[in-house]
């Protein structure tokens, strides 16, 4: 069976069907917006009782009102399909980190979220102080600079947050010996710097790519989740992988997808966004969402074997 | 015997990402041969040690000693613990980065990165840099990093500049540090920054030609 097939895609968005070699869509941001759903967010998730429903956020902490607004939908998203944890890709905080910054880049945006129990993971970006948000509970690291987790409930599912800035040969062997030990059937890695993008400011990273990715073939990693460039972007499976770009949750590179790379299966680089994310077996479920409420690309992942 | 140890270590890291360190580096030295129980005399070195090696060896004692003040500091602090609230970490990591800048008041650039390991570093970054993906990895490491001017040893880093990448071609050979410290690039100068206090502990101006 080949990478493509083990991981193939049916990718719908916004009741299109984009076929896989297709350049990104773009959302106009000034232009007219789809009405909402009258029930909410036109979610296309299939929102199973025993799934594991986990969102994914990046590049958020600005204190922005788009931030907030973007927080608004997150919460929206949850009301109609529960997810009780978030992964961040880093970036969690821009600029200051004092305790009034956490407070109004993280703990006011998402109380609503916080209040409903859902846990927060991070990954450290480049604008984070390791020391200070290591230490912060609610950023659940547990005085790590990277580290594993495995959520409750009934999927084989484990998450490894790792810092891409500071890749120390401890930390990849960390790292390996992770992927060695677990047993899970979905193993994704989530950090700051995107070993594949199509971002004109960023792009990928080919020293991230070159020190993770024989280690994401080797142990049958599906998808990877990153940020750093301010957009969201989908990337077509790069060796049988799936990286998503998620890394305008405040910020925004407005136009700033490099639509020449080749690399896109689907972005949007004209408004805030987040991801919601659902697994079932070995299927995994993804809306992407604007901070207008827009369903912009969404689709499923078969995990790799 | 510890220290040769590590010497070799250094040796064997230096030769295999630098040029300019041609010489072999030393095997590990069998102890038993190195200096038998009771002869009161210590083991004499039986092979050269890689002249590099020895200055990076000079670097990690530096460090080593910064480490054991950097300790001794911190342990007259209050414990941070998993429950601290940001404002408690905030303080605390202020509080600890004065008490290492009143400890450290006369610090100068070359303290901790001797001149002799600031040569061997220049040149490994040199020889990283200067490499098919050289390009590539100063853009990474100058991506959203446009350096400090007058940047000063036991400064606080600037709360308002991201931390640069340090590509891990580069971690590959740069000698380990405790988890007290780590690398970062201000600019082109090679900082070494203090986590927990957030203090700029030393630095190695100008290492890379933008």
């Amino acid at each position: 069976m080949t990478a493509l097939k083990r991981a193939s895609i049916a990718c719908l968005v916004i009741g299109l069907f984009l076929p896989l070699d297709a350049r990104h869509v773009r959302i106009d941001a000034s232009a007219p917006q789809a009405p909402q759903a009258s029930g909410g967010l036109p979610l296309t998730v299939p929102n199973k009782s025993d799934s594991l429903k986990f969102a994914v956020l990046g590049d958020f902490g600005t204190g922005s009102k788009q931030q907030y607004e973007l927080a608004t939908q997150m919460k929206q998203a949850h009301d109609q399909f529960p997810y009780n944890l978030v992964v961040l890709v880093g970036d969690n905080l821009y600029g200051s980190e004092r305790p009034q910054d956490f407070k109004k880049k993280f703990e006011d945006p998402y109380k609503p979220l916080l209040d409903a129990g859902v846990k927060f993971y991070a990954s450290l970006g480049n604008h984070d102080d390791p020391q200070e948000q290591r230490n912060y509970k609610l950023f659940n690291m547990d005085g790590k600079r990277y580290y594993s987790f495995k959520p409750d409930g009934k999927q084989s599912v484990r998450f490894f947050a790792l810092e891409s800035s500071y890749l120390e040969p401890q930390q990849v062997a960390w790292f390996e010996q992770e992927l060695k030990d677990s047993n899970s059937d979905w193993k994704i890695p989530y950090f700051h710097h995107p070993p594949y993008s199509s971002g004109e400011r960023h792009g990928s990273d080919p020293q991230i790519r070159s020190a993770l990715e024989p280690l994401f073939l080797k142990y049958n990693v599906s998808v990877v989740l990153t940020g750093h460039d301010h957009f969201y972007e989908r990337t077509k499976p790069q060796k049988g992988i799936v990286y998503f770009v998620v890394g305008a949750g405040g910020q925004l590179r407005k136009g700033n997808i490099d639509t020449k790379t080749g690399l896109s299966a689907a972005g949007n680089d004209q408004d805030q966004s987040f991801m919601i994310a659902e697994i079932n077996g070995d299927e995994m479920w993804f809306n992407a969402i604007s901070r207008q409420g827009r369903v912009f690309d969404s689709g499923s992942i078969t995990r790799r074997k | 015997m510890a220290r040769r140890g590590r010497l070799i270590v250094l040796a064997m890291a230096v030769s295999a990402v630098t040029a300019a360190c041609t010489r072999s580096s030393s095997p590990p030295v069998d102890q038993t041969k190195a200096g038998g129980p009771g002869t009161g005399t210590s083991a004499a070195p039986t092979q050269p040690v890689n002249e590099d090696a020895k200055a990076l060896a000079g670097f990690l004692d530096h460090v080593n000693q910064y480490v054991t003040l950097h300790q001794k500091l911190e342990n007259t602090l209050p414990k941070l613990s998993k429950e601290s609230t940001p404002q408690q970490v905030d303080s605390h990591q202020r509080a600890f980065g004065k008490l290492l800048q009143d400890a450290r008041k006369d610090a100068k650039q070359g303290d901790i990165f001797t001149p002799e390991s600031q040569a061997v570093i220049k040149k490994l970054i040199t020889k990283v840099f200067s490499g098919p993906d050289g390009a590539s990895l100063k853009a990474s490491v100058m991506d959203e990093n446009p350096g400090v001017p007058n940047l000063q040893v036991n400064a606080r880093y600037p709360d308002e500049i991201p931390v640069s990448t340090i590509p891990p071609q580069l971690l590959e050979g740069l000698p380990k540090l405790p988890e007290e410290m780590e690398y970062r690039f201000v600019g082109n100068d090679l900082i070494l920054m203090d986590t927990h206090a957030h203090i700029i502990s030393d630095f190695i101006p100008n290492t890379f030609v933008r």
